[in-house]
Parts: C-alpha cells; structure tokens; sequence
C-alpha cells in the first residue's frame, strides 16, 4: 500500500473513531461508557503512534515501554490504597 | 544525504537514529508531565464524579469536537508533511507544514471563542473573575473548571510553542541543507502528533465521559 493511503485511511479511521466516541456518549451505556471511550482513545493514540509517528526500532519503543512503566507506577500507587 | 550535522557520530544513519531516540525521550517526560495532572483529575473525578458529572455539561461538546477534528486533521497534514520531506519534494513539504500550523492556529481560535463563552458565563474560576453556577455542590464543580482550564492551557501551550517552532523552521527553510529539513520535519512532527495524542485523551476525559 502505499505511504499516501496508508495515511488517508489511518486519518479517516481516526475521524470514524471520533464519531463512534461521541455518539456512544449520547447513548446511557449503564457504566460502560468512560471505559468504551477511554478505549477508543487508546485506539486513537496506537493508530496516530503507529502510522504517523512510525514507531519502530528498538529504541523509541523502549521509550514508550518505559513511559508505560513508569505511569503504572504513578496511577497503582496512588490508587492502590483507595 | 551528506554528512552529518554533529562530530559526535560517524554516519548519518546513526545520527538520525540519535535525534529520533532524542525526540521520544523528550516525549516521554512530556507524557509524565501530562499523566501527573490526568491522575489528579481521575482522583478527583472519584471523589466527586457527581459534581463534575453536572460540570461536565456546561462545556460546549460541538466546539470540542469540531477542535478534535481540526487536530487531527493538523496531525494527517503533518505525516503528510514527513512524507513529502522524504520524497525530497520541498515546495509541498512547505505547503503542508503552513497547513498544519494553520490547522494549529484554528484549533487555538476556537478555543479562545469557548473560553470567551465560559468566562461569561462565570465558569472560569480564575483571575479573581467571579465564578457563578447554579448546579449542585458549586464547591466541586469550581474545582472541576480550575483543573479543565489548567489541562485545556498547558495543552494550548504546548501547541502554541508547535505552532512557533513550525514557522521558524520554515523561516530558516532556505538556509538548510536537505538532511537537516528531513531531521527538522521528524522531530517536529513526532512532538506534533504527541500534542495530538493528548488532546485525544483530554477531550472524553473533560467532555464526555461525564455525559
């Protein structure tokens, strides 16, 4: 595919996201819904890291495991005791 | 490609692999940064999810999204622009960057218009403005539009200083050689689509997950 595409579509999936998350909010998903839209933010995120960061090689993604790492920490500790 | 642009590496493979490792290290700080102040917003919204569920509903959900669109929109110009570089077609790759700082400069407008309306509306408890609601626990709900106008800020500070460094890349266009347009491009580019990702985050977290 080339790199053309590869963008348009991952910016047209970007948008159908957005629309899918904003219509779930209109819908009464009984709790479901800060996890449903805190999903498809994460989906967000992967689809920009991936197609328009380019997120490859050893390094940058070591980067990115250790920020993950390291937001764990903050958000179970903080959490755990609550 | 000729050379490299510092002594400190042999070919400019690894010196591009230095700046791209660089640039993520500099995202992941920027990532801590942000993730210190989303904790302290979903403890809060633990604490208080009632108050912030009504606070949530005085935010204007069609300039949120509108907002949305027009970043990521800025993010796609943006790989189009790094695409463009690595092509070597510099003309385009210039015309795609002005389109997202354009794109970038639209976002800021749209939110300068929201804060206008919630500053009348005596929602922005900050600079000694006088803050009215009529909602339940007002106490908690200022506290929600203290953190909303404090993420909502450091995000449009951080554009703006994206919106900055665009321009005075392409001010010095003319002066560079192609290896460090192509350098320029990605390390912009790669700090861009981070501000993306966080928008994309903060806009269910203040606008919808309350609704």
């Amino acid at each position: 595919m080339s790199e053309l595409r590869k963008l348009t579509f991952g910016y047209l999936g970007l948008l159908a996201l957005l629309a899918l998350t904003v219509g779930s909010s209109l819908l009464d998903l009984a709790g479901f819904n800060v996890t449903l839209n805190l999903a498809i933010a994460a989906a967000k995120a992967i689809l920009i890291s991936l197609l328009f960061m380019h997120l490859t090689g050893t390094l940058p993604r070591l980067a990115v495991a250790a920020t993950g790492l390291w937001l764990v920490i903050l958000f179970g500790l903080t959490l755990i005791g609550r | 490609m000729s050379g490299t642009e510092s002594v400190a590496f042999d070919t400019p493979q690894r010196e591009r692999r230095g700046d791209n490792f660089a640039m993520w290290v500099f995202i992941a700080s920027e990532a801590m940064l942000f993730g210190a102040i989303f904790l302290v917003f979903l403890v809060a919204h633990i604490d208080f999810g009632r108050a912030f569920a009504g606070a949530s509903k005085h935010l204007s959900l069609p300039l949120g999204t509108f907002n949305t669109v027009l970043l990521i929109t800025s993010s796609f110009t943006m790989a189009l622009a790094h695409m463009l570089a690595l092509q070597r077609r510099w003309r385009a790759t210039v015309w795609a960057l002005l389109a997202t700082s354009a794109l970038g400069v639209c976002f800021l407008v749209v939110k300068g218009i929201e804060y206008g309306k919630e500053i009348q509306e005596g929602l922005a408890p900050l600079l000694g403005l006088p803050f009215r609601y009529s909602g339940p626990d007002p106490v908690h709900a200022e506290f929600f539009f203290g953190l909303y106008f404090a993420m909502t800020s450091l995000h449009a500070l951080h554009l703006i200083g994206g919106i900055v460094v665009i321009t005075g890349m392409i001010a010095l266009w003319r002066t560079a050689n192609p290896a460090s347009r192509l350098g320029r491009v990605v390390a912009v580019g790669l700090y861009w689509h981070f501000v993306d990702i966080i928008w994309v985050f903060m806009f269910p977290v203040l606008y919808l997950i309350n609704r």
